[in-house]
């Protein structure tokens, strides 16, 4: 029903005009919006092609691979960060596979199967540090992230009201992953994701027939139990992680889960709910898109090219930017980005400390404000980021945080030095085009006028203040 | 995530509660005034001392036995029921009070115990249960207060704390005040009247948004900067200075007097579910001379407390609860200390829904086993919950299609408490 509804809200909507494409398009591929010079340029360039060449020259930028990686580890990690892997080696490792555009099959089997030895440790996060080491939460994960099927009801019993979800299904990934345990390396003493040899079968039972105790090895939804060989050298994680990837609710579930990076819902949602009884909004697409997608070798770009190139993609409705856009778009739009320091070293600036009062020092590098914004407008740890929640926190943020005023007053190069240069109409348009993309109405243009009539030209940062902390800017539309 | 805020509903029906008290500036009403507008609406006040409060030490001395300790018993304003000479000023309140001399619960480790007590030590169904503060904040919150559900002040760090909520999401999770401190960014930015002015430029803004894209998430993220305003325009809720001399001495200088002070404001301000934690009951050494250090640092700011509620006819609306994750074992360790004992405990209420100057329970002569009207947690979450208006037996969570309990369905609410 509720997949009907979008199907139809996705029909009505009006396509994207060129600068709500533009700025869509921007914040998708690269995870900020455009200068007034680029809008400028795009809205003026009568090229017919121009959308799909602003498409290439988005994805040949480096900041797709930046906008990707974040937006997966976001997706993958769900904010949980520290951990055996430094957040830095993660990001690296998967900013690079993006960048070069490794298969996604590739990818993933790295994340399944990496142990910490080889040149692939990064990869050994999301089990490490997503789910802990701990064989039940690396099934979950496994489960949801990779396969869309949320069976954690199914450790315990069938699950209560998805019939497909059954116990066994998840006894079967299970049992590929009980033997994963977190162990520091006696040499290096570097913590691994170390094997144990195989011991026979899991036993289980549901909770509802305990005495009914019932078997499995290792084994994947519709396919047969494997065994593992005793002889060295076998790994049953390293077996998961092929057969994982070479299975149909595999590509089917990724094709959805980059379906909903750049749409906003999946053409299955909830993305970890796929079964019979929740069919996608649109059953073809989903299978053409995946059918493609494995033909491809699992080409990540061209899936996403195929996506932001369709017709849909011109008509999604709208979605709430990331805290990672929320941060990029606010520096671009306050014209502040190319002012601030691009490393950290030696910063001894914390979250924590800042946003519990204890210290009052603002953060004045990239990442340390990346990861001050990720505190502000991120979900808690272990929370999917799938939908807008507007918090009274992120208000009290944008209304009073000395950064975000900061940004706000004249200083060489920003918005509000550039606003003070023009004059007339000239500054309407400028504050529109920085911030939300797009001219300002004739309404609008008279607004900013007749406030610093009033105001003065110190009114210039409150103008923008309230556009950067409109819905307008809040919303990817 | 952090709080969240009501949408258009919560708007209304706060601005009908706005036109209420438009005429009492500065929200200065008088008690009688200020328990008549919220009749209606119950709160719950928890003190948690944390690492654990010896039940010996307080509600339930045993003097004279071999556990019994160097304190004596002093009679308390219920005939026949005496208390630890530790309680002097509480003792004179309890006849306002329900004690249940006969917890006996299952965890005697920290790690574990103070979440699965604050959770009600519900049964495993494969989720995280949130903490009772969050659960209060999803079942009873109106937003007419327009103040964040779930406050909890303690000592340390402040912040949102999302992880209390469970499976409920992080929007029912707590707004965490370090040592009392004012929520971060709630010190004003800019001067008011250019507040307003770039407010007025703002929902301009959104008016025209809402007019071309739907209401939906103009509302939900325009409740945001409604809470934030009101919140901001509450500071004196945080401020130390505007408490009377006399209220600080009556409740103590000390973090637990100054905390409690902040929560009966917050209380009456209208915060749903306020918590306040102390740390370092944890006595496994010289359990006698801390507890003597510790006890008047309870006693006072609680007797003081229950006086205030009860002045202001706040104890008719607000459930206080005043606990453990357990008590401390009967027997005296070599370092004169008292270790973790849920097998048999004490913990204190008051307020809406209880009864008065009842006392519930009885414990094995030694102090050691309960020998009458055991209670597990989850009978003290049917308490609550039944004193606060919810019907554990109608009520229950949706959760990925899943119905949960609220409160364990094998436990039964402490019946000789209710009204």
């Amino acid at each position: 029903m509720i997949a009907l509804a979008f199907a139809v809200a996705l029909a009505m909507q009006d396509p994207a005009s060129d600068a709500e494409f533009l700025r869509r398009a921007t914040l998708d591929l690269s995870g900020t919006i455009p200068t007034s010079g680029q809008a400028r340029a795009f809205l003026a360039d009568p090229d017919g092609a121009k959308r799909e060449k602003l498409i290439d020259r988005l994805m040949a930028s480096p900041d797709y691979a930046r906008r990707l990686e974040q937006a997966v580890t976001v997706m993958f990690l769900e904010r949980r960060s520290g951990g055996k892997i430094p957040d830095a080696q993660w990001s690296d490792y998967l900013r690079k596979a993006f960048a070069t555009n490794e298969p996604w099959d590739r990818i993933v089997r790295s994340m399944i199967a990496a142990d910490g030895l080889d040149e692939d440790r990064p990869a050994m996060k999301l089990l490490a540090d997503g789910a802990n080491g701990e064989p039940h939460r690396m099934t979950n994960d496994i489960a949801r992230l990779f396969l869309g099927r949320n069976l954690l009801c199914a450790q315990c019993h069938d699950h209560p009201s998805v019939k497909d979800y059954k116990q066994s299904e998840y006894m079967g990934l299970f049992a590929y992953l009980s033997l994963s345990k977190l162990q520091d390396d006696p040499k290096t003493k570097k913590a691994m994701l170390v094997e144990t040899a195989p011991k026979g079968k899991t036993e289980y039972a549901s909770v509802f027939s305990p005495a009914k105790k019932q078997q499995t090895g290792p084994k994947l939804a519709g396919g047969e139990e494997v065994e593992v060989p005793k002889s060295a050298g076998f790994r049953p994680r390293e077996m998961l992680a092929d057969a994982l990837v070479r299975h149909p609710q595999f590509a089917r579930n990724s094709v959805n889960r980059f379906w909903f990076l750049f749409m906003g819902r999946g053409l299955i949602h909830p993305l970890d709910y796929d079964h019979k009884a929740n069919p996608p909004s649109d059953p073809a697409l989903l299978e053409t898109l995946t059918a493609e997608f494995v033909a491809s070798g699992f080409d990540v770009r061209k899936l996403v090219r195929r996506i932001v190139a369709g017709a849909p993609y011109a008509r999604t409705p709208l979605k709430p930017l990331s805290a990672e856009q929320m941060a990029w778009a606010t520096m671009t739009a306050t014209g502040n980005l190319d002012r601030l320091s691009k490393t950290h070293e030696g910063s001894k600036f914390s979250t924590r400390d800042y946003l519990s009062g204890k210290s009052s020092a603002a953060p004045s590098s990239l990442p340390d404000i990346l990861k001050l914004f990720a505190a502000v407008f991120g979900n808690a740890e272990g929370e999917p980021e799938v939908g807008f929640q507007p918090s009274m926190t992120h208000a009290l943020f944008l209304m009073n945080d000395r950064l975000v005023l900061d940004w706000l007053k004249p200083a060489e190069g920003n918005l509000v030095a550039r606003l003070s240069r023009l004059t007339g109409d000239a500054v309407a348009d400028e504050l529109y085009l920085s911030v939300l993309t797009r001219m300002p109405t004739a309404v609008e243009r008279k607004e900013v006028a007749s406030y610093l009539e009033r105001q003065g030209p110190k009114g210039l940062g409150d103008l923008a203040w309230a556009l950067v902390a409109s819905t307008e800017f809040r919303m990817n539309h | 995530m952090s709080y969240a805020c009501g949408g258009h509903d919560h708007t209304l029906s706060r601005r009908s509660m706005l036109g209420l008290l438009a005429g009492a500036a500065g929200g200065l009403l008088a008690p009688n005034v200020a328990s008549a507008l919220r009749s209606k609406q119950r709160q719950v006040l928890m003190i948690w001392l944390d690492g654990g409060m010896s039940q010996l030490e307080s509600w339930d001395p045993k003097p004279g036995t071999d556990h019994g300790g160097p304190f004596r018993s002093i009679p308390t304003s219920i005939p026949g029921v005496h208390v630890s000479e530790l309680l002097p000023f509480t003792a004179k309140r309890m006849h306002k009070l329900a004690v249940v001399r006969s917890m006996s619960t299952k965890d005697n480790s920290h790690s574990i115990g103070v979440g699965r007590m604050q959770r009600g030590d519900p049964v495993n169904r494969g989720v995280d249960y949130p903490y009772m503060g969050s659960a209060i904040a999803k079942l009873l919150d109106t937003g007419e207060s327009g103040l964040p559900p779930y406050v909890w002040i303690k000592p340390g760090s402040s912040g949102f704390v999302a992880q209390d909520a469970g499976f409920l999401g992080g929007r029912y999770g707590a707004l965490a005040l370090g040592d009392g401190r004012p929520p971060t960014h709630i010190q004003g930015g800019v001067a008011a009247e250019l507040e307003q002015a770039r407010q007025d430029l703002r929902r301009a803004a959104d008016a025209r948004y809402a007019q071309a894209r739907g209401e939906a998430d103009v509302d939900a993220w325009e409740g945001c900067y409604d809470s934030a305003l009101k919140l901001m325009k509450r500071k004196e809720l945080f401020d130390e200075g505007a408490v009377s001399r006399a209220d600080r001495e009556r409740y103590g200088s000390h973090p637990l007097g100054r905390h409690l002070l902040q929560a009966r404001r917050l209380v009456e301000a209208g915060v749903l579910f306020t918590k306040v934690t102390s740390f370092h009951w944890d006595t496994h050494a010289d359990n006698f001379a801390m507890h003597q250090e510790l006890m008047p640092q309870i006693d006072k700011p609680f007797a003081a407390l229950i006086d205030d509620l009860d002045e202001r006819g706040l104890l008719s609306n607000v459930v206080v609860l005043l606990m453990s994750e357990f008590g401390r074992t009967p027997k005296i360790n070599q370092r004169w200390g008292r270790d973790h004992w849920p097998e048999a405990w004490s913990l204190a209420l008051a307020g809406a829904g209880l009864k008065r100057g009842v006392v519930v329970g009885k414990t094995s002569p030694d102090g050691a086993f309960v020998d009458e009207a055991a209670y597990d947690v989850g009978s003290l979450f049917h308490t609550v919950y039944r004193a606060v208006g919810i019907d554990p037996q109608k009520t229950v969570y949706k959760h990925n299609g899943q119905a949960l309990a609220i409160a364990r369905e094998d436990m039964e609410p402490m019946k000789e408490v209710l009204a």
